[in-house]
């Protein structure tokens, strides 16, 4: 190979590479040379996921004796419009859900466990009732619309979420 | 196999190698110009290079695609910039290799950030990206009269 094909693209690529830098210099929201910390990565792990079934905030299941509520939301929407007796399991899309977590449901000898998540698109809820079926449990649920259909149903009613 | 390679349809040919391999290279560059936040999340994504080096690639790679696609196809410095198509296909095609034997889902962030549900690299990633280094070294050795710009310049320049 020519030794001039080598400096061309040797050259070409120092300008390329010249300009690039200076115009993300320029860039009022250029990136930063060296980032300061790690990228938060969001690769898919092959988690055992289960087969879960919707409940509709008016199934008569959600309030059939037995019944463990599970709330998948952050701490912050949790304490924002709780849900009484509801069991906070929140739901990671980064992180699996906890062995204790799971261990601690399981150990409830519930025979039905419903999720109640953020109703968003994915819901929280019906990601973490996949994951918790995935992991063993049994007749794992999951609200649908989540935890703010559950509270507009009960404000409808007035009787407590 | 010197008749072979001063054959003249290889400058047909190569144009053709030029023409596509230059506009899959400015086709992925557009995204990666616009928006090297998302692609350095990709190339992080890979964990294929120190964490050091994760925003310079990002910022400096897109320009080198966009410097490679358009001397591809504006014919000038061709086989120059095909030197770097293929050296850039073998970059990718090593942390291709890396991400697929570690078994890591994820977006190929070849031309638009998506998911690893929609543009999810496999094996056929692979193979495309060794059909687009087969053009650049075709068009590096075989296409050795370009036709371009910088011929037609060349041609028209008055002989001293």
């Amino acid at each position: 190979m020519h030794m001039g094909i080598i400096r061309d693209a040797m050259l070409i690529a120092l300008a390329a590479s010249g300009i690039g830098l200076g115009v993300n210099a320029l860039m009022p929201d250029g990136l930063p040379l060296v980032a300061d910390r790690p990228y938060d990565l969001f690769v898919p792990c092959p988690e055992p996921l289960g087969t879960v079934e919707a409940l509709e905030p008016a199934d008569p299941r959600l309030r059939a004796p037995g019944t463990l509520l599970v709330d998948a939301r952050d701490e912050a929407a949790r304490k924002a419009a709780p849900l009484a007796g509801a069991e906070p399991v929140p739901f990671d899309y980064l992180e699996s859900v906890s062995r204790e977590a799971v261990t601690r449901l399981a150990g409830s000898g519930a025979p039905r466990v419903v999720v109640a998540g953020d109703g968003l698109d994915p819901d929280s809820g019906r990601e973490l009732a996949r994951e918790l079926a995935g992991q063993g449990l049994k007749n794992v649920f999951f609200v649908s619309g989540g935890a703010p259909a559950l509270l507009r149903r009960a404000t409808r009613e007035g009787v407590a979420p | 196999m010197s008749g072979w390679m001063a054959w003249r349809g290889h400058a047909w040919l190569g144009l053709a190698a030029r023409l596509y391999l230059g506009g899959v290279f400015l086709l992925a560059c557009a995204h990666k110009i616009l928006h090297p936040e998302v692609f350095a999340v990709d190339v992080a994504t890979y964990q294929f290079l120190p964490l050091w080096a994760v925003n310079l690639f990002a910022i400096t790679l897109a320009w080198v695609e966009l410097a490679a696609g358009l001397l591809l196809v504006l014919g000038v410095r061709s086989r120059a910039a095909a030197l770097l198509v293929a050296l850039m296909m073998l970059a990718f095609l090593a942390a291709l290799g890396s991400a697929l034997s570690r078994g890591l889902e994820l977006s190929c962030g070849c031309f638009a950030s998506q998911g690893a549900a929609e543009d999810p690299i496999s094996w056929r990633t692979v193979v495309r990206d060794l059909a687009w280094l087969a053009l650049a070294l075709y068009a590096m050795w075989l296409d050795r009269a370009p036709l371009g710009l910088e011929r037609w310049l060349n041609h028209r320049r008055p002989r001293s």
